[in-house]
């Protein structure tokens, strides 16, 4: 009896054993994201911004809302969080998060996706805050049309009107309807001109991009809002473009970044990155793995994007570089990257002093040994800042120093 | 001896969870090492490795079509590895695989630091999913990106069935 009772607590054990392991894996199952509660350490996007009077703004997603908090001490401390949304099916694409921007006085705009079914169809959101972020109105649909929405991003311009641009599957439902193929989604945009309260009509830009890459947007001197855009070319080729607009409401003619040569029917999930210089020079960074090159690369255009450099090559290719980020700082430019050796991530950064025709050898400046969010730069208009948000180390919010 | 066995056993089952149904579609999780315990329970066969996600538009479409080819074929092995970003998404991988009639794959799904699994699997893949890559007989390799032609497959599978012969 005293065998059998032994026998039956081990194979209890066994068991409780092996219910503990499988809820650790459940509990860790795919998370890019250190614990499940709202705070910024559970964050697995955080997306940074610098208000005009040198207030850092985060926006982030964590346990499954999005949240908000400014730091005056350029992220040594952090005011109390305050909630924008209760708990919603975030957009959780590795090039989707949260949006952010503020305008002269201080008022907030925020924009993020949700999944609005099973089928991973995509709605965006937008709210604002008039109160300096202490409070935030209800989120609404950024366009009216119930189809898809991915991929926005958002800006001010200099006379503090929001523009919004996004990846929109609405004209799918034609084409279905008359049994055609429809690749990939459309670039829609549509402006603010109360800071975000509301739109304009959503309009098309080109149809037929890549349906699952973050969007570059920028403005350029004369405060023409500028995007970059993995794009669909003919074939089925998946590079970039970028498109100038004459004003928010007049999109120019897409004219393309380099010739690639990535055909792919396929979520690249990996999206282009924008700058543009005090004097007008785009600056892009991207990935591609086509047939002319594989890799990262960086090009610009001293044209208004007429024209673009030949592409260069960005980091070091035996260590997967990847998610490419330019910034147009005030003492020149600045790239981030990320590179993978098989057992860390290091975020490497090189800079620029005369507008991108030469680049300072690549240095690493922080590094994780666990799943991170993209590195993205930020300016106060006096130094340049890496934001990175890490798994296992935390949020980093580092000076890339004097040079940049 | 044998009531002690059949005691133990009553007492095993009546703790266990209750036990899937047939229907019910197994993934495995993908970690660590995964990679080289797959290479290693495939090699010498014909297999089918078939990398994608639920929140891929192209995979949505793609699926469907490898669930049929594979209930065509037999000699072939036949894997998928859901190697999406997004997490806790178990329930509706499970859903997409059997809706796509791919129950009875060999199905895993990334569990832990994705870059590392990637890496182990191939260094220069950024993450682009789907993709597809048929490992002959002999160990070699041929990567599919984007979406697979089924004529291309069922192409390589008939060379791969011949050679056996």
């Amino acid at each position: 009896m005293q065998k059998l009772r032994t026998t039956m607590i081990a194979a209890a054990a066994l068991l409780i054993w092996q219910g503990c392991a499988n809820a650790q894996m459940h509990h860790q199952h795919g998370s890019e994201a250190a614990c499940d509660e709202p705070d910024l350490r559970c964050a697995s996007k955080v997306t940074p911004v610098f208000a005009s009077d040198g207030t850092l703004w985060l926006a982030w997603m964590a346990g499954g809302r999005i949240s908000v908090a400014s730091s005056r001490d350029a992220g040594k401390s952090f005011s109390t969080p305050v909630a924008v949304t209760d708990k919603l099916n975030m957009d959780w694409g590795p090039d989707a998060r949260p949006k952010i921007a503020i305008d002269r006085k201080g008022g907030i705009a925020l924009a993020f996706a949700i999944f609005r079914d099973k089928a991973f169809n995509g709605q965006v959101l937008t709210t604002r805050s008039n109160d300096g972020g202490k409070s935030f109105a209800a989120a609404r649909p950024i366009t009216g049309n119930n189809e898809s929405q991915r991929f926005e991003a958002i800006g001010f311009d200099n006379n503090g009107e929001l523009f919004a641009t996004w990846l929109d599957k609405r004209n799918r439902v034609p084409a279905q309807q008359a049994s055609k193929k429809y690749d990939g989604a459309a670039l829609f945009f549509a402006s603010s001109k109360d800071g975000g309260a509301t739109y304009s009509d959503a309009r098309m830009a080109i149809d037929n991009t890549c349906e699952c890459c973050r969007i570059g947007l920028a403005f350029d001197p004369s405060n023409h809002p500028v995007v970059v855009f993995r794009n669909i070319f003919e074939g089925g080729v998946r590079d970039h473009a970028v498109i100038t607009f004459a004003d928010s409401a007049t999109p120019g003619e897409p004219r393309r970044v380099a010739v690639d040569d990535w055909q792919i029917a396929a979520c690249p999930h990996h999206g282009p990155s924008l700058a543009i210089s005090p004097n007008g020079t785009y600056h892009v960074t991207w990935f591609t793995n086509g047939k002319a090159r594989k890799g990262l690369f960086y090009a610009h255009s001293r044209d208004g994007g007429k024209s673009f450099s030949a592409p260069s090559a960005i980091g070091d290719a035996k260590r997967a570089p990847s998610r490419p980020f330019v910034l147009a700082g005030p003492h020149g430019l600045t790239m981030a990257w990320k590179e993978f050796d098989g057992e860390k991530t290091s975020v490497k950064v090189m800079t620029s002093g005369d507008d991108g025709e030469n680049w300072s050898k690549p240095r690493t400046i922080a590094e994780t040994a666990d799943a991170s969010d993209h590195p993205l730069l930020v300016t106060d208009g006096r130094h340049s800042y890496l934001s990175w948000m890490t798994k296992a180390d935390g949020y980093r919010f580092i000076p890339i120093g004097d040079e940049s | 001896m044998r009531r002690q066995f059949l005691a133990v056993a009553l007492f095993l089952a009546l703790l266990m969870p209750a036990p899937a149904q047939d229907s019910e579609t197994q993934l495995k999780p993908f970690g660590r090492g995964s990679w080289r315990e797959l290479m290693k329970a495939h090699a010498g066969r014909p297999t089918i490795v078939h990398f994608w996600g639920v929140t891929c538009g192209p995979c949505k479409i793609e699926l469907p079509q490898l669930g049929a080819f594979m209930k065509e074929q037999s000699g072939i092995d036949f894997v998928t590895i859901s190697a999406d970003f997004v997490p806790n998404l178990p329930e509706a991988t499970r859903a997409m695989l059997q809706r796509s009639g791919l129950s009875l794959a060999e199905n895993w799904i990334f569990d832990g630091f994705a870059d590392r699994l990637r890496f182990e699997i191939d260094p220069t893949w950024q993450g682009d999913i789907p993709r597809t890559l048929l490992i002959s007989r002999e160990g070699e390799m041929t990567t599919i990106e984007g979406s697979a032609e089924i004529a291309d497959l069922k192409q390589w599978s008939a060379r791969q069935l011949a050679v056996k012969k």
